[in-house]
């Protein structure tokens, strides 16, 4: 659950970033859709029957980490970005603990024998 | 009815009742900015972001359709409600339809509705913070919601695979 908690805050940062930090352009608007992104990545992967979801903080992560240098963005902003990224990038490596069982879970559904 | 291989019936009330309470909130809070919108209130109730409210729900993208688009969030809100609380404690298996619209009306629709909160600030520069509660109701209820649909679909696959007629057993006739 921490881990969910941590990639929750990580996008919340993001989405404050721009204003907090001062910076514009391409920089805001992509910390403006990487963060609610990641904060409904965090959130929908709470639940165990969604946990694969804290995959997609991977790719956010790394984004959030390169974008800034892609779009010539201020040094606080790559700096924000480093930071908000490597910690995403974390977090959708940790699966927490999933005590239920799902009947096979999604998986079930294309293989067979598990259903 | 706990589904096969399950540790826990998603169809029981406790899994389903904070699920529609969530809705209703949503509803609520979507049809207040509706009002907003179309002028009932004067304005809408804004602590953090100064004049970010007014800029978001008075704007061109508020009026592209026929009606406010809250009043859409809060059918949508509705539909979540009342496609939650059809059926009893084994409509994964008895009403899987049910299960589906109910799914597809908190995953989809509901990401949906998100995305589109999601490009206020980006369009607008503004934040509403009515906007965003209401988002985050949706997006509480994405997870809750879809254990009950992964059941009703793994029930589907095992009828298909037994041979039986999936769309008889997708409108709740099977044996």
């Amino acid at each position: 659950m921490w881990a969910r908690v941590c990639g929750a805050l990580a996008g919340i940062w993001l989405m404050a970033a721009p204003s907090v930090l001062g910076y514009g352009g391409a920089a805001r608007v992509s910390d403006l859709i990487a963060g609610p992104l990641a904060v409904s990545a965090a959130v929908i992967a709470m639940s165990q029957v969604t946990r694969p979801i804290r995959w997609a903080a991977l790719p956010l992560g790394a984004w959030v980490v390169i974008a800034p240098w892609l779009l010539d963005a201020p040094a606080k902003a790559r700096v924000s970005g480093l930071l908000a990224g490597v910690l995403l990038i974390g977090v959708a490596l940790v699966r927490g603990q999933v005590h239920e069982r799902f009947g096979g879970g999604w998986a079930a559904l294309w293989r067979r024998g598990e259903a | 009815m706990t589904p096969p291989g399950w540790s826990y019936d998603p169809s029981s009330w406790s899994e389903r009742l904070p699920l529609i309470g969530l809705a209703l909130v949503g509803f609520g809070i979507a049809g207040y900015l509706a009002l907003v919108q179309l002028g009932v209130f004067g304005r809408a109730w804004e602590p953090f972001f100064g004049n970010g409210s007014e800029t978001i729900l008075h704007s061109r993208v508020s009026r592209l359709l026929p009606i406010p688009d809250a009043a859409l969030g809060a059918a949508g809100y509705l539909l979540d409600a009342a496609s939650g609380a059809i059926g009893g404690r084994a409509r994964w298996r008895t009403q899987p339809w049910v299960v589906v619209l109910f799914g597809f009306a908190v995953g989809p629709l509901g990401a949906v509705s998100l995305l589109l909160v999601i490009l206020q600030p980006v369009l607008f520069q503004a934040w509403c913070t009515l906007c965003l509660a209401s988002a985050l109701v949706s997006l509480l209820m994405i997870g809750p919601a879809m254990d009950e649909c992964l059941a009703s679909l793994q029930f589907l696959v095992r009828e298909h695979r037994a041979g039986r007629s999936v769309w008889r057993a997708f409108r709740g006739g099977a044996p």
